[in-house]
């Protein structure tokens, strides 16, 4: 997957994708922006990835480290909590040429939904392309693969679980764990004086 | 008292505020209710329930010297008794979270189901505190997967601190999207049961600018049909009411949040 150097137009981190995806349909980017995950980055990961613009519409979306496009490439840095986007400008023409890769195109409204949850923002995007596009629904697959992963699930919830009791830790609660919640051996167990 | 409910979602968006109420003014229909707007740090309720112009909120029952009485900040709207929460910053700052188990303990004893409005986040001992001091979670979900992943973490929080899982919402769902499938698998994972898909609607922008919850608004929208079903599907579970207080009173809160 090439994609031409583009002109760096700012790099921040933000909270919240949608801003960065709102600020690009207004503005009317052509170009790409580059999403890094900052929750990611704490763990020692390197979560990061690219995703182009027509006009602000988004077309490509591509997962740099694991090098995999279109919607799945998308959820692979579909991760919450700050990011830090770097947009940058590329000319139409340059572009041209990835944007034919038919593999790594996603649906206009899909970054919105899937690296933001912003579901009027995804809608806007959608009333704002072109008439060729809007036609590229949403479909569920996203959703329906997401939840067909068990090994990525359970990998989240564990993570989830062992966060909580550190945090308990951190903030005193520890009295309050349930006795049995978590099933990681390792982990010594409260009580429940709730 | 019966039970107190959480209502989380771990995401913001996703509706969770205008399902409280929702879920509250459906409930008042059997019980007694009162909603808590927990979410602290960034209040929300008061607006959704015209209660902007409130003089005596729960920032005031948290703060060591203002002088409130509980009741004070208990207002009767809409066939619930609601406690909203102040917007002043200064307020926040000044507040004691830690008081919020003596204010959900002495509210819990005169009350059958108290849902407790939660932030929508689990950064701070503050956000995590409603969803410790609850009974069980009511988790709103949209269908999408940074809410459903999100809405996975809330719930490992929840169980962490022995709170099950009473059911899932799927908020602000698309014409074009059948939940079905998505519900079928995601209840491999959440407990409870689904309890409504409840459709996207204009009614509900349109009820927060009036300053009323959906079911006072529009009580005949589609999506305040579903919010009634979910509340029809909650099984409120019968408890013994001091031990609900001697709970609350009982649980390690520390001091500074």
């Amino acid at each position: 997957m090439r994609i031409p150097r583009g002109e760096l137009r700012r790099s921040r981190v933000v909270d919240d994708a949608a801003a960065v995806l709102r600020a690009v349909l207004d503005e009317e980017l052509t170009g790409y922006v580059v999403f890094e995950p900052q929750d990611a980055l704490l763990l020692g990961e390197t979560t990061r990835g690219v995703v182009t613009f027509e006009d602000g519409i988004p077309v490509l979306a591509y997962d740099t480290e694991r090098e995999v496009g279109g919607r799945d490439g998308l959820e692979g840095f579909a991760v919450t909590g700050p990011t830090r986007a770097a947009v940058h400008a590329v000319d139409a023409a340059a572009l041209a040429d990835a944007h034919e890769v038919e593999a790594f195109r996603i649906p206009p409204g899909e970054p919105a939904r899937v690296l933001a949850g912003d579901e009027r923002l995804a809608e806007q995007t959608v009333d704002a392309a072109p008439a060729a596009r809007r036609e590229e629904g949403r479909d569920q697959s996203a959703v329906e693969a997401f939840l067909d992963d068990t090994d990525a699930i359970e990998e989240i919830r564990s993570e989830a679980r062992e966060e909580a009791r550190a945090r308990a830790s951190e903030w005193g609660l520890d009295d309050v764990l349930a006795d049995d919640a978590g099933d990681s051996a390792a982990i010594e167990p409260g009580t429940d004086s709730r | 008292m019966v039970e107190a409910f959480a209502v989380a979602s771990g995401k913001g968006g996703t509706g969770k505020t205008t399902s409280t109420l929702a879920l509250g003014m459906a409930l008042a229909e059997d019980y007694d209710v009162t909603v808590i707007d927990a979410d602290t740090g960034m209040a929300n309720l008061l607006f959704h329930a015209g209660l902007d112009d409130a003089d005596v909120t729960l920032h005031d029952l948290l703060v060591d010297e203002r002088d409130a009485a509980v009741s004070d900040a208990v207002y009767e709207r809409f066939g619930m008794s609601v406690v909203p929460c102040g917007t002043s910053l200064a307020a926040f700052e000044a507040a004691d979270p830690g008081r919020l188990r003596d204010v959900v303990a002495e509210l819990a004893a005169d009350t059958d189901v108290l849902l407790l409005d939660s932030p929508a986040a689990l950064g701070s001992k503050s956000a995590v505190l409603p969803v410790v001091l609850a009974d069980r979670i009511v988790v709103v979900l949209q269908p999408t997967v940074p809410s459903l992943s999100d809405g996975l973490k809330v719930q490992e929080y929840a169980h962490s601190y022995g709170t099950d899982t009473a059911g899932v919402v799927f908020n602000r769902v698309q014409p074009d999207e059948n939940v079905d499938r998505i519900a079928e698998q995601a209840g491999r994972y959440f407990g409870g049961q689904t309890l409504a898909s409840v459709p996207e609607s204009d009614a509900v922008r349109a009820a927060r600018r009036e300053g009323k919850p959906l079911l006072a608004h529009a009580p005949d929208d589609p999506a305040a049909d579903a919010f009634r079903e979910a509340a029809a599907r909650l099984d409120v579970r019968d408890g013994d009411g001091r031990d609900v207080a001697e709970r609350f009173k009982s649980a390690v809160v520390p001091e500074r949040i």
